[in-house]
């Protein structure tokens, strides 16, 4: 076997012998809807040890798909996972542990608001497994909190981390946004400035979207939200702060230690297999993705009387689509779009987008990397542009 | 069934004159219904505008014929011809050949609105053409009617009597008998001797896919039928009839014989339709009259444009929507032409922007194509300096400066009705475009008639927009071609990037050059999208750039994040931008929206 093949089976992981596999569970509870948000969750508990009842069942028959397969990323994202108490947690992480192999350096996240949980829950947690925690700050002033109809205040994220890590969890990641209705560079660099004392593994750098369905999307017109240019400053800004500090911009919105990249999530962006659990949950399994539908009753029901979930979409990803897949994902990543992936797995060749990057690296949108080029800070602003462009001259 | 020669004193051949909206087509509607054309189920609004395009915007755009057969007062049965004109300045070549079918016009004009300037030119023209024509007052059902200050108007005005004028409402079904029988005793009989060597007009002509051309004629001497041996006289085509007959309201009649005076077609396996020009003689190829019906004149394009498919696979479709449209229509002319910036597609020259607009409208509706069209350009006359004379549609065949000796440019005589109140206002307008005042005459005590020469670049724009939503809508315009100028013209180009965008460039007067330069430069960027880099605009006279703006660089898209779930969604919607940026043309590495396209064209509009 070729060198070549050899670099090309590593970047793509297809030197393992073993299937690895990450595993979603969508929590679809909150305390409150925030009035940005348009995940899926309710804010009735009720139905919380139901729910938890039909994942164990949907594990079980879950077991033939992820036959051999070992799971090294679990993430529990929602909605407010951290709504289900570190009892249920525990249940389901041991549940999930007898039905898959989970390796034993397996990242397992969950995400929380920091007004949900206590320093003792965090330590319970810890010892059930949980080896990461994610917490929604968004932001570390209390106006923008209010604005944003979050239920914590900045000194409850301050007093979560703090309980967090006092609780053992090492690897801590928070959410920061930017592009808030009346958000300045001066609040921003504050929250941020804040942000990085408490020395999370991790943070999320997200921009507001006004979400069709979601009250800001309402109230749009009356939302006093930055234009384009302070948009672009912002971000720009916090990607410079958070670089100064030590952490890599690894992805368009994401910053982490070195080697403390969130695992899971680079599963998506790497185009690996995972497989979701819960309504509005999604798989990436065998060359097929789909959804299950956004209905908590629905799936119940239909797991628990032995039936598989109503699936709300479901599309094989043909090679042609994996190509653009992989030019869409790629260049989220500070690592790239690779020329030898480009050439070996998709048996293209390379020559029209290294055209395409030369010519509009003149602009500071993109930089060369040892094998293939990657877009800057500046690229990831107008990134959606710049892969619709390439995919289109790569049409021509 | 042949015609003596007593009968050719019981047929009426006439046209109808109004200006738009004064209710010729629903008059035409009446006159049919009364003579029992069509049967009340058959009847449709306006059958003889039976185009869609002519329903929606109210015009005539192509002439058409109609034989109605009258019982009048007299008890004695008429045969009535009615020969449908078009209605607009631009066809009025197409006008004087369907009058020169006629002995006499009805005139209509509105109650509430009097004369309009092209009720005025086309009144004119028939009374050249010796037409009787004979005023007919409608819309008098209305409350603002005023029959009697309009009487008067046409007496003061164009010098004819209308005190007998049948005031009428077509809409309304009021006194269209009067006009029937206003026909019959006003307009004279046509004269003619069937035993003189043919002589027939030819008025209009369509194709038909089995038929071949369907020649829409009017016979002064001499007989035609089938087997007839005739030759047209402006081409010097020959063939042999195959059918003759008359043309009804739903379709053709075939009958033996056409004679003189009468109206109808005939169809000889004519294949194209170059073979049967409006305006032409037909003749008996052998033993043929001498001398042909005077008037003729080739069909001569004033205006030309680009016309493109924005999605460039389907060139092939534009020339099929060319080659069936000119069948029909002698008029336009097209060859193919191709741009550095929009690929392969076709000059064609149309008689004014009116035909240009409904050409570019039919092929966008009857062939479902998406049309991106260059700038209009009239046709300039260039002397070099190597002692030629050139002849330029297409503002990239300009020459090279240094071998100008000198240009010229068309002027028309423009002819403009407006309240008085707005005078100050149409006489700035001619002014800004250069304009030479001839003459003002007041109508009554509140109209005037302005005389302008205009040069046609000025007007081709979008001169009528501007001088309607400066007159809120009241000015009516006719226009005729006057002739050719000295004058002091340059090509302007425009730069994306710094490269010249070929379909945008345009020829201008030297002294507007700055100020088209500038808005152009402004529209462009106003309609340009921010892309990945900042674009300059330029616009340049030669090497020398007048004007320039920038777009703006793009400084960021929606940075959603992108998880599990939202990686089907998100490539679909790149996707989607992808199509979407299809329909933007690139030039250079510049996407430009169809819609700034159509913006430069419309320069001086106000937005």
């Amino acid at each position: 076997m070729s060198l070549r093949k050899l670099q090309v089976q590593y970047i793509t992981g297809a030197h393992r012998r073993l299937r690895r596999m990450g595993i979603y569970i969508h929590v679809p509870f909150c305390a409150k809807k925030c009035a940005y948000c348009d995940f899926y969750s309710l804010t009735d508990d009720a139905s919380m040890d139901a729910y938890v009842k039909a994942l164990c069942v949907d594990f079980r028959r879950s077991r033939t798909d992820l036959a051999g397969a070992s799971v090294d990323t679990v993430y529990f994202g929602g909605g407010t996972p951290g709504l289900l108490g570190h009892k249920r947690l525990a249940q389901l992480l041991k549940k999930l542990r007898s039905n898959f192999e989970i390796t034993a350096d397996a990242e397992i996240t969950l995400e929380t608001n920091p007004a949900t949980l206590t320093g003792e829950d965090y330590a319970k947690l810890v010892r059930a497994g949980f080896n990461r925690i994610s917490f929604g700050v968004q932001s570390l002033d209390d106006g923008e909190l209010a604005t944003l109809g979050r239920i914590h205040t900045s000194e409850d994220a301050r007093a979560a981390v703090k309980a967090a890590r006092t609780a053992g969890f090492q690897n801590i990641s928070i959410d920061i946004m930017f592009g808030l209705p009346g958000q300045s560079e001066e609040s921003l660099g504050r929250t941020l400035s804040e942000a990085i004392a408490l020395e999370p593994e991790h943070i999320s750098f997200y921009g507001l979207k006004i979400e069709e369905g979601t009250p800001f999307h309402e109230m749009r017109d009356k939302l006093d939200l930055p234009d384009e240019d302070l948009y672009a400053k912002l971000y720009l800004l916090g990607a410079e702060k958070l670089t100064s500090a030590g952490y890599s911009h690894y992805e368009i919105s994401n910053f982490a230690k070195p080697g403390l990249e969130s695992r899971h999530n680079l599963r998506y962006w790497k185009l690996n297999e995972y497989i979701g659990f819960g309504p509005a949950a999604h798989s990436y399994l065998n060359n097929t993705r789909y959804g299950i539908t956004r209905d908590l009753n629905g799936y119940i029901s239909a797991v628990t009387a032995g039936q598989l979930p109503e699936r709300s979409e479901s599309e094989p990803v043909e090679p042609e689509a994996q190509l653009r897949e992989y030019i869409m994902m790629s260049l989220r990543l500070s690592t790239g779009i690779n020329r030898m992936v480009y050439e070996a797995r998709f048996g293209r060749s390379f020559e029209k987008p290294e055209e395409f990057f030369r010519r509009i690296s003149r602009g500071g949108l993109c930089v060369p990397t040892d094998n293939g080029w990657r877009l800057t800070a500046k690229g990831f602003l107008i990134s959606n542009t710049i892969i619709v462009k390439l995919l289109q001259y790569l049409d021509e | 069934m042949s015609l003596s020669l007593k009968d050719i004193n019981s047929i009426r051949n006439f046209c109808i004159i109004a200006h738009i909206d004064h209710g010729k087509s629903t008059l035409a509607d009446r006159l049919l219904a009364h003579c029992n054309a069509v049967s009340a189920r058959e009847m449709q609004d306006q059958i003889l505008d039976n185009m869609e395009l002519e329903k929606e915007r109210g015009i005539t755009i192509k002439a058409r014929a109609c034989r109605l057969n009258y019982t009048a007062e007299d008890g004695k049965t008429y045969e009535l011809n009615l020969i449908d004109t078009p209605g607009h300045v631009d066809f009025h070549y197409e006008v004087s050949r369907s009058l020169a079918a006629c002995e006499g016009a009805i005139l209509v004009v509105d109650a509430t609105q009097g004369i309009e300037a092209q009720t005025l030119a086309n009144t004119y023209l028939a009374i050249e053409s010796d037409l009787e024509v004979l005023p007919v007052i409608n819309k008098i059902d209305l409350l603002s009617a005023d029959p009697d200050r309009v009487k008067h108007e046409i007496e003061d005005i164009i010098g004819i009597p209308a005190e007998d004028a049948p005031c009428i409402s077509a809409k309304r079904d009021i006194n269209i008998d009067a006009v029937l029988e206003t026909i019959v005793k006003g307009v004279p009989a046509p004269k003619g001797d069937p035993d003189k060597p043919l002589r027939a007009l030819i008025f209009d002509s369509q194709y038909d896919n089995y038929r071949g051309v369907v020649i829409h004629l009017r016979v002064m001497d001499g007989r035609i039928s089938a087997g007839t041996r005739i030759r047209m006289m402006a081409t010097g085509a020959e063939f042999s009839v195959v059918e003759v007959g008359h043309l009804t309201a739903l379709g053709i009649a075939p009958c033996a014989e056409l004679l003189p005076g009468e109206v109808g077609y005939l169809t000889a396996a004519i294949k194209n339709v170059s073979d049967s020009r409006v305006g032409d003689t037909v003749t008996y190829a052998e033993g043929g009259a001498e001398e042909p019906l005077p008037g003729y004149r080739a069909a001569q394009p004033m205006v030309y444009s680009g016309l493109y498919t924005s999605d460039t696979t389907r060139y092939p479709d534009l020339r099929d929507a060319l080659e069936k449209l000119v069948l029909n229509d002698a008029s336009l002319t097209f060859e193919p032409e191709s741009s550095a910036a929009l690929g392969f597609g076709f000059r064609c020259g149309f008689l004014g922007l009116l035909h240009m607009e409904v050409i570019q409208e039919r092929i966008e509706r009857e062939f479902n194509l998406d049309l991106i069209t260059t700038a209009p350009s009239v046709v300039y006359k260039v002397k070099t300096t190597g002692n030629d004379e050139v002849f330029i549609d297409n503002p990239l065949n300009w020459p090279d400066p240094g071998t100008i000796e000198y240009a010229e440019e068309p002027y028309v005589n423009a002819n403009i009705i407006v309240p008085s109140e707005y005078v100050g206002n149409i006489m700035e307008i001619c002014q800004d475009r250069r304009g030479i005042y001839k003459d003002l005459r007041y109508l009554d005590a509140t109209r005037v008639e302005l005389h302008y020469e205009l040069p046609l670049n000025e007007i081709i724009y979008d001169f009528f927009d501007t001088l309607k939503s400066r007159t809120r809508g009241y000015a009516s315009l006719d226009y005729e071609f006057l002739g050719y100028r000295r004058s002091s013209l340059v090509k302007l180009d425009i730069l994306l990037n710094g490269d010249i965008v070929d379909a945008l460039s345009f020829i201008v007067h030297s002294e507007k050059a700055y100020a088209k330069a500038r808005k152009m430069a402004e529209k462009l960027k106003a309609h340009i999208p921010r892309q990945m880099f900042e674009i300059p605009v330029q616009a340049a006279v030669g090497n020398k750039v007048i004007a320039r703006e920038t777009v703006k660089a793009m400084r960021k898209d929606v940075l959603a994040k992108c998880y599990g779930g939202d990686i089907t969604r998100k490539k679909k919607l790149l996707e989607k931008q992808k199509e979407g940026k299809k329909r933007m043309r690139s030039f250079g590495s510049v996407e430009v929206p169809q819609e700034a396209f159509m913006a430069v064209l419309k320069l001086d509009s106000e937005e």
